[in-house]
């Protein structure tokens, strides 16, 4: 009894050990994966894994041919055209809001880009890591084109409709007093009865996140046209790719993809004409089509690699026109999304 | 018998289990540099050798600058006080090797980020601290207005830098045959320029005027040029394999550019911890707790704010209005206010 007792221990002991063995031998396998190779996995597979919305229009949308568009869609498209060279191998995946972190955390896909807002809290605690950013969403103002009002510091002594919320208000508020424009918030409990009091005249504008008073114009209004976006942001929800922890190549190839096409936008380089643009004498210019120094080099890429980026999806203005843009069903300004040197946030660093 | 039968496959179970959890110790490697810096006490800070607004000591031998008060702020959040941190003063060539090896925690050092530098050292940004763009300063007498007309000159730069890349190819792009003088330290560039060696200086705008009012001796008979020849975007930088990292020094930047948005500042912040605004109080360490997410308190960004002021007091003090270098806040102004600095939400 004395004897077999701490036996069957041991050998209970050894048994845990070796499954704790196992368990490791496969977690360091998992994690060494995980440490380069995103980007080998998506070459593997000869496709990448998207997480997109299921539906929002100009973001991720499927058109009436079923094909995804929208910017959220071209940041991808152009993610799969630098690594695999092909704008088409993607894989869409339409997650909810409630299941889009922990598809990413899962590894079920290889980037993020749906509409996320990048807060500490999604950078810091989730297991994920924020890129850059894609598009600077966040309050706005509304307002008929009749009234003549184009820019928000001309909203003086105006009321506002507005839905409850605590940051809505306050923001309004904020902007209100450090402008000293007196304007009048009207606030209601529900998003319907802002948007009616909105079209049946009883407010002088409708304040929102932009991205969403465009989408709600696009189906409410009688006549879209007849409402205009004001260009001025009053609080921030950026919105950018999001990617797994644990490879930090994987990170910076999203980011600098991104970087690459508003690069691209800053130096004139668009779908049309990034061919003529083979023969630049300018080395910045030389970088950007693959002529020049090899910046894809440095992230395990070829020299073509935003180039393909640029054929595929335009530039960033390009692919802000074409899914965002006045011409767009959104007809979003183009405001604080316009580069730096053009009144708005979008700066790439140097793509070298 | 009985006992040695017993003890000694004990024993083994045990070498096992010691063997495993260093086995598995590698994977658990997250959060360490935060951990080497909390039982080190200090925090190691790569700087400039010397570049007042920046990184510079003052005549009590304290370290002064933006890329200092960097250092301090994240001292503040990470160990409680802004005093512990220890300087490396490195020099251009030396300041990505000495980050690659971990002699330093954080590399805050007028160092432009580069998709180079981001994607293929080893290191990685976090977020921009400085928004700068590289220009000429130029002897007045030499009657140079423009950047076009440096055609066969001589230019004083610092080597190992974008800066002296961005000025071969400006160069080459319009024939203009510039002849480079390089140095090692950014002191013997300044002084061969002050000396008469080189027809101008090139660097960053805000050190061109840094070093325009503080080694000039008359710095009226010198003139920063106009044109601006590449973007310059500055940031503190980490080495890679440590994301944890990566965000606290990340969100310690962006929390003091948004406590400037919130007009929060070194004198009001303790009498903010009563703002009834979550946004505030989030700042002010009253509200929900999101230094629990970075692994650190509550107090972070507060200790941060009362050690080194808002990014805007921070700017002010070193470069802006009430420093002798009297840089226009310009692009370092906050998105709002017509500049780029630009906080992702703190929540």
């Amino acid at each position: 009894m004395t004897r077999t007792s701490p036996r069957r221990e041991l050998r209970r002991t050894m048994r845990a050990c070796a499954s704790l063995l196992a368990l490791w031998v496969v977690l360091a396998l998992a994690s060494s994966v995980r440490a380069q190779a995103t980007a080998d996995s998506v070459r593997a597979r000869g496709h990448l894994l998207c997480g997109v919305n299921t539906t929002m229009q100009g973001f991720s949308a499927m058109d009436g041919q079923g094909r995804w568009a929208g910017l959220d869609v071209d940041v991808c498209r152009a993610i799969a055209a630098a690594v695999l060279g092909d704008a088409e191998k993607v894989h869409y995946v339409p997650l909810s809001a409630s299941e889009r972190f922990a598809s990413l955390k899962a590894g079920t896909i290889d980037v993020l880009s749906r509409n996320v807002t990048i807060t500490l809290e999604r950078d810091a605690s989730l297991g994920l890591q924020m890129t850059a950013i894609a598009y600077y969403d966040g309050q706005g103002f509304m307002v008929p084109l009749k009234s003549r009002i184009r820019s928000a510091r001309q909203l003086k002594d105006k009321t506002v409709c507005l839905q409850q919320g605590s940051s809505t208000i306050r923001n309004v508020r904020d902007y209100s007093r450090t402008h000293k424009l007196n304007i009048r918030p009207m606030v209601f409990d529900q998003l319907e009865d802002v948007i009616a009091a909105y079209f049946a005249g009883n407010c002088d504008a409708l304040t929102n996140e932009t991205s969403q008073i465009a989408a709600l114009r696009a189906q409410f209004a009688k006549t879209p046209a007849d409402h205009i976006i004001l260009p001025e942001l009053i609080a921030k929800g950026p919105m950018g790719p999001m990617v797994r922890r644990g490879d930090e190549h994987w990170t910076s190839l999203v980011r600098w993809v991104l970087y690459g096409l508003i690069e691209a936008e800053e130096l004139g380089i668009t779908q049309a004409n990034i061919d003529q643009f083979r023969n630049s004498p300018d080395p910045s210019v030389q970088r950007v089509v693959g002529t020049g120094e090899d910046a894809g080099k440095l992230m395990g890429l070829d020299r073509e690699w935003q180039a393909r980026a640029i054929r595929a999806t335009g530039n960033y203005g390009e692919i802000f026109e074409r899914n965002l843009g006045p011409r767009s069903v959104l007809g979003l300004p183009r405001g604080m999304n316009h580069l730096w040197n053009k009144g708005g946030l979008h700066y790439a660093p140097p793509v070298r | 018998m009985t006992s040695t039968q017993t003890t000694r496959p004990w024993r083994h179970a045990a070498g096992l289990l010691t063997l495993l959890a260093a086995l598995l110790a590698p994977g658990a490697q997250a959060g360490s540099t935060l951990d080497a810096v909390r039982s080190r006490g200090q925090l190691i800070c790569g700087v400039s050798t010397g570049l007042p607004g920046f990184a510079a000591t003052d005549a009590n031998g304290k370290w002064q600058g933006l890329d200092v008060d960097i250092c301090r702020a994240v001292a503040a959040a990470v160990l409680g006080d802004a005093d512990k941190v220890r300087y490396a003063p490195l020099s251009g060539s030396n300041r990505f090797s000495a980050l690659q090896a971990g002699e330093i925690d954080l590399l805050s050092h007028t160092t432009t980020i580069t998709l180079a530098r981001d994607a293929a050292m080893g290191l990685h940004m976090t977020g921009i601290s400085y928004y700068d763009a590289q220009g000429f300063l130029v002897p007045v007498k030499s009657r140079l207005r423009s950047a076009r007309q440096l055609k066969d000159k001589t230019v004083c730069v610092q080597q190992n830098s974008t800066t002296v890349r961005n000025l071969n190819e400006y160069s080459r792009l319009y024939k203009l045959n510039i002849k480079v003088l390089l140095f090692d330290q950014l002191e013997a560039a300044n002084a061969a320029y002050f000396a008469g060696k080189c027809d101008a200086f090139t660097n960053d705008m805000s050190q061109l005027a840094v070093v325009r009012t503080t080694y000039a001796a008359k710095p009226d008979d010198h003139v920063v040029l106009p044109d601006v020849i590449a973007k310059e975007p500055l940031g503190p930088m980490v080495k890679r394999g440590d994301e944890d990292w990566t965000t606290i020094v990340r969100w310690v930047l962006y929390g003091l550019i948004e406590a400037e948005e919130q007009g929060i500042t070194q004198a009001n912040v303790d009498r903010l911890r009563s703002s009834p605004e979550p946004a505030i109080q989030r700042i002010a360490g009253t509200g929900e707790d999101l230094g629990k997410m970075l692994g650190l308190d509550r107090e972070w960004l507060a200790r941060a704010i009362r050690a080194t002021g808002n990014y805007g007091e921070i700017f002010d003090r070193n470069l802006g209005a009430k420093s002798p270098i009297g840089v226009p806040r310009g692009l370092n102004h906050l998105w709002n206010r017509g500049g780029l600095h630009y906080a992702l939400p703190v929540r």
